[in-house]
């Protein structure tokens, strides 16, 4: 359709362009912060406690530490976390992926990275930026090698996660903490 | 459409300018809650990377805290159908 009708077809085309831009821009912050999508959540968060709770009881009851417990525990909230991100973003993905770059020790990971002997000169970026970036993109799953501005997308969507998931985590162990104050199995059966 | 600019080849040229850096650090400084840094806007960019830092490692402290708790409250007592419900209707 190349007919040019003036101002009205080009406001529409403006207007296709501007929705195409923002589809492919940065996936919204928004999200995080909403309350259905805490609950959502949570509800998972909370099938998978149970599935942590059964597993750690028909294993070595008493060989269960503590500390084994809190970490299945943390895995399974980063777990559904990710999967709440419905892998838009690369840090949901390295985590269900299992985060074995994390856990294995790459053979690259302590060779220093090599200058390139003609590139000094493109490197604008000061020294210090880069070492604090390299830390932020270790603190970040999946995100080491990122050049800054993705590295500092994934970082704003991750930070948002994870503030879901501190309130999250909050509100249900405030609730187990009403609610389970008697561990005696025969009160559970109450009258609901 | 002719006109499609992809931004991602953009930003892959191989220095990235100050203004771009500055334009990130204000997206970021937006993500930090404001007791960090204050709504001062003559916050350098070291500066923010390094409160950013900072803020995950303490986010990261509050989840494995949390964690802990909710696996102390789990071995007391089994999240059963009933409670789950309980819980549930509490989040509704």
């Amino acid at each position: 359709m190349t007919i040019s009708n003036g101002d009205g077809d080009s406001a529409a085309k403006d207007g296709r362009r501007e929705r195409k831009r923002k589809r492919r821009a940065e996936p919204s912050l928004v999200k995080w912060k909403t309350e259905g999508e805490q609950k959502t959540y949570s509800s998972k968060l909370i099938e998978a406690l149970r599935r942590v709770r059964r597993s750690s009881a028909t294993g070595a009851a008493s060989a269960a530490t503590d500390h084994s417990r809190s970490r299945a525990v943390r895995e399974a909230a980063d777990r559904a976390l990710a999967a709440a991100a419905r892998g838009r973003t690369r840090w949901s993905r390295a985590i269900l992926c299992g985060r074995t770059l994390k856990r294995r020790v790459l053979p690259r990971a302590g060779r220093p990275k090599p200058v390139g002997p003609a590139r000094a000169a493109e490197r604008s970026k000061p020294p210090a930026l880069k070492t604090k970036a390299r830390v932020l993109g270790r603190l970040v799953p999946g995100c080491r090698k990122l050049p800054l501005p993705s590295l500092l997308e994934e970082v704003s969507d991750y930070i948002a996660a994870l503030e879901m998931q501190v309130r999250a985590m909050s509100v249900i162990a405030e609730a187990l903490s009403a609610v389970g104050g008697a561990p005696s199995p025969a009160q559970t059966e109450g009258p609901i | 459409m002719s006109g499609r600019r992809s931004r991602s080849r953009q930003s892959m040229s191989p220095s990235i300018t100050d203004e771009q850096i500055n334009d990130l650090m204000a997206k970021l400084q937006a993500v930090l809650p404001e007791a960090r840094l204050g709504i001062n806007h003559r916050v350098s960019a070291a500066r923010v990377l390094q409160e950013t830092c900072s803020y995950l490692r303490s986010l990261h402290r509050e989840v494995d805290d949390l964690s802990e708790r909710l696996s102390e409250l789990l071995a007391m007592a089994d999240i059963s159908g009933a409670e789950a419900a309980i819980i549930r209707s509490l989040l509704m």
